[in-house]
């Protein structure tokens, strides 16, 4: 039996701008772009919540529903070291820490001594050290594997600490709805819901066969899930598939041209960041295209060494296919996962 | 009691039995070599509990008396080379202790109980063949290559040992390549197949002379053992199942290559100096008329090659580890190699363009 625990720290930016700023505490905050430009919401607090802001939603659209909402650009510098600060608390009881983002991140705990083992102990000490090292509260959720432990932090928000015990874990997945299933998005949900499912009991009824028949490979990890049945480690580092930038411009490029003239600079911090990765290798280049309708391209070309020829004809392709004003552009290397591309030798006997 | 022996006698036997011993031993008196004389031959005998060397050295003066004694097998040998040539060695035991005298050097030696030194039991059912020395030393040495080396599939760690069809095979694999050897026997042979353990097959080779003079093969089921006029050889064998070999060499390959062996072993050993040192990959493109040899490595450095070769068709590309090309053509002796490809997935069949009596499989790498 495993014991993971899943740490969220409870609306991350806004907390260290309130921690730092009082007058920010006890009214609705939101970390985000501005407003006039294109710019969304990356995090609020509790009490902007309350108004339906959530992160990821454009700025223009959160001050409409909360006029009085206070807005401030993030300080990614500070939250990077707190994040650090963070870190360095959980590192106390495992060295098996797979983070998610800055503020968010599984730890196995199965094989550590700390606490005599006991990982709600555990959990209970590390939220006691965030708060009084770093001021901050963290909800964490302990449970037998990752997917259950995720749903646990987020059950007693914020400042909460939420434990499935294995005897528990029955009960606990039977009335979970299904939309709360890591990879049920809003359209499976959807789908799910159309045939009557809408528990992960409801799932359970269902066997095996049938999920696979209705639902392809998914319907067997959907039905694994709906059992409380998770069997993914915890990754320490997690792999990289590809590394990008991309840039919103603040008014939309009117033409193929406008577009070329700002694929050197993408390129250039394609490059820097690049360059500061270790170990990977490029397999290939890609460009992205945002248009002013919003609807959005992705143009690929394998090639171990790319060059800028080959972004602009990338960009020209991916720009052709709707031809109208751009209002974002990405340029990014798809890169060969470690172990990937190399020799395999061929066995005699197998 | 008072042994005499001449340092050139004693030498070679000696060098041969104490390489069976092990350095590091469970028990102390495996550390030793056992000394037996009787009449005019002086008997050593060296073990490791799974292998077990006999040498016979005639005695030029008779010992006086039956002798029995068992000494460290490194310090004597050690002792034996660091005397001047051409010595007269005297062994003459005093209690516990054996005094080794050559002109004015003395060395007394800690000895162990005699009685106490182990020897290799063999059963009794035994099924015999007798082949030249020469023979059996060509298919080993054909052959030893590819053994595997501390596999966890123990049983590819030695050499299988087939008689079949009025055939004594010797076939060895890693798993990533394979040889085969095989010479004829005129006696009809029973079939059997004993997989003899690397240790065992190595200690073997050396005791064989490339000679018509015959070696007597003696199989029980547990142990293989191999006697010459000087040596009795006994190993214990691997119990456990040899892959299916004849399964894996190709029987189609329309592909057919005929090439220089000195001069492909060469070219392969230039491109290899820049083939990646972790996976030793090369690219071989044969074309009508020509081989070409491709490689580079991390660093980016690039090595081509070519080599013009008898060939007609289609293009073929495969990718091999370079080394187990380089094995196979160190073990042929021919002027001449054949290769026998059907594509980049297959596995490749390379032998002696004159002699089909030891045939080698190579599985491609995927680049």
């Amino acid at each position: 039996m495993r014991k993971i625990l899943h740490s969220d720290a409870d609306c991350f930016y806004a907390a260290v701008e309130m921690r730092d700023f009082p007058q920010y505490r006890g009214i609705p905050l939101a970390v985000g772009g501005s407003a006039d430009g294109r710019g969304v919401i990356a995090t609020c607090n509790y009490e902007a919540r309350a108004y339906g802001v959530h992160s990821a939603m454009s700025s223009a659209r959160a001050l409409r529903l909360c006029p009085h909402l206070t807005l401030v650009r993030g300080r990614m510098d500070v939250y990077k070291t707190v994040s650090r600060q963070i870190f360095d608390i959980y590192r106390r009881y495992t060295d098996l820490i797979e983070p998610l983002s800055l503020d968010e991140a599984f730890m196995d705990v199965s094989h550590s001594t700390a606490c005599q083992g006991s990982a709600t102990r555990m959990a209970e000490a590390i939220r006691a050290q965030v708060l009084a090292e770093v001021g901050l509260t963290v909800s964490i959720g302990v449970a037998s594997n990752k997917f259950l432990a995720k749903i646990a932090s987020d059950w007693n928000k914020p400042d909460g600490l939420k434990v499935i015990l294995p005897q528990e874990v029955e009960a606990f997945v039977h009335d979970l709805p299904v939309s709360k299933l890591h990879g049920v998005g809003k359209r499976t949900a959807e789908k799910l819901h159309a045939q009557g499912l809408f528990t992960c009991g409801d799932i359970r009824k269902l066997s095996l066969q049938t999920m696979l028949e209705r639902f392809g490979s998914f319907g067997q990890r959907l039905h694994e899930l709906a059992h409380g049945r998770d069997e993914r480690p915890v990754k320490v580092s997690r792999e990289r598939k590809s590394i990008s930038t991309e840039h919103t411009y603040r008014e939309d490029l009117p033409d193929l041209a406008a577009c070329q003239d700002r694929l050197p600079e993408l390129i250039e911090d394609l490059t820097a960041r690049y360059a500061r990765l270790q170990g990977y290798r490029i397999q290939g280049a890609l460009v992205k295209v945002k248009f002013a309708d919003f609807t959005q391209t992705t143009v690929e070309h394998s090639h171990p060494k790319p060059d800028d020829a080959l972004f602009e004809q990338l960009l020209q392709e991916g720009w052709a296919r709707r031809a109208m004003p751009v209002r974002l552009l990405g340029v990014g290397y798809r890169l060969q996962q470690p172990g990937e591309g190399a020799p395999t030798q061929l066995k005699l006997f197998e | 009691m008072n042994l005499n022996v001449s340092r050139e006698a004693l030498l070679k036997p000696l060098q041969f039995v104490a390489g069976v011993v092990e350095k590091r031993n469970t028990l102390a008196i495996l550390a030793n070599v056992l000394l037996e004389a009787e009449g005019d031959t002086l008997t050593l005998t060296g073990t490791d509990l799974e292998v077990e060397l006999v040498a016979r050295v005639p005695l030029e003066t008779p010992a006086p008396q039956a002798w029995r004694v068992t000494l460290p097998a490194r310090k004597l040998l050690d002792l034996c080379k660091s005397l001047p040539a051409e010595s007269q060695l005297q062994f003459s035991s005093e209690g516990e202790r054996v005094l080794l005298t050559s002109g004015r050097s003395r060395y007394s030696l800690s000895t162990l109980p005699a009685t106490e030194f182990p020897n290799i039991q063999t059963d009794e059912q035994a099924s015999e063949l007798f082949i030249p020395q020469s023979a059996l030393l060509r298919i080993i040495d054909a052959t030893t290559f590819a053994m595997a080396v501390q596999d966890v599939r123990y049983y590819l760690n030695g050499m299988l040992l087939e008689l079949k069809d009025r055939q004594l095979r010797t076939v060895a694999t890693d798993g990533h390549r394979l040889a085969m050897a095989a010479v004829n026997s005129e006696d009809p042979v029973p079939g059997v197949q004993v997989i003899v353990p690397r240790k065992g097959v190595l200690e073997m080779q050396r005791i064989l002379e490339d000679t018509d003079s015959p070696v007597r093969l003696t199989l029980t089921t547990n142990h293989l053992r191999a006697t010459v006029e000087q040596y009795t050889f006994t190993t214990k064998l691997v119990d456990g199942k040899f892959p299916d070999y004849e399964r894996v060499i190709p029987r189609g390959g329309d592909k057919e290559i005929v090439a220089d062996k000195d001069s492909l072993r060469l070219v392969l050993t230039r491109a290899a100096i820049l083939s990646n040192e972790k996976y030793r990959g090369v690219r071989l493109t044969v074309t009508s008329g020509n081989l070409q040899v491709l490689a580079n490595n991390p660093e980016q450095e690039e090595a081509e090659e070519n080599l013009p070769v008898d060939y007609e068709g289609e293009t073929l590309e495969v990718g091999f580890n370079v080394n187990y090309l380089i094995d196979v053509l160190n073990a042929i002796k021919g002027e001449q190699v054949l290769i026998k490809a059907a594509d980049a997935n297959s596995s490749a069949l390379v032998r002696d363009f004159d002699d089909e009596t030891a045939l080698y499989v190579v599985m491609p790498m995927r680049l």
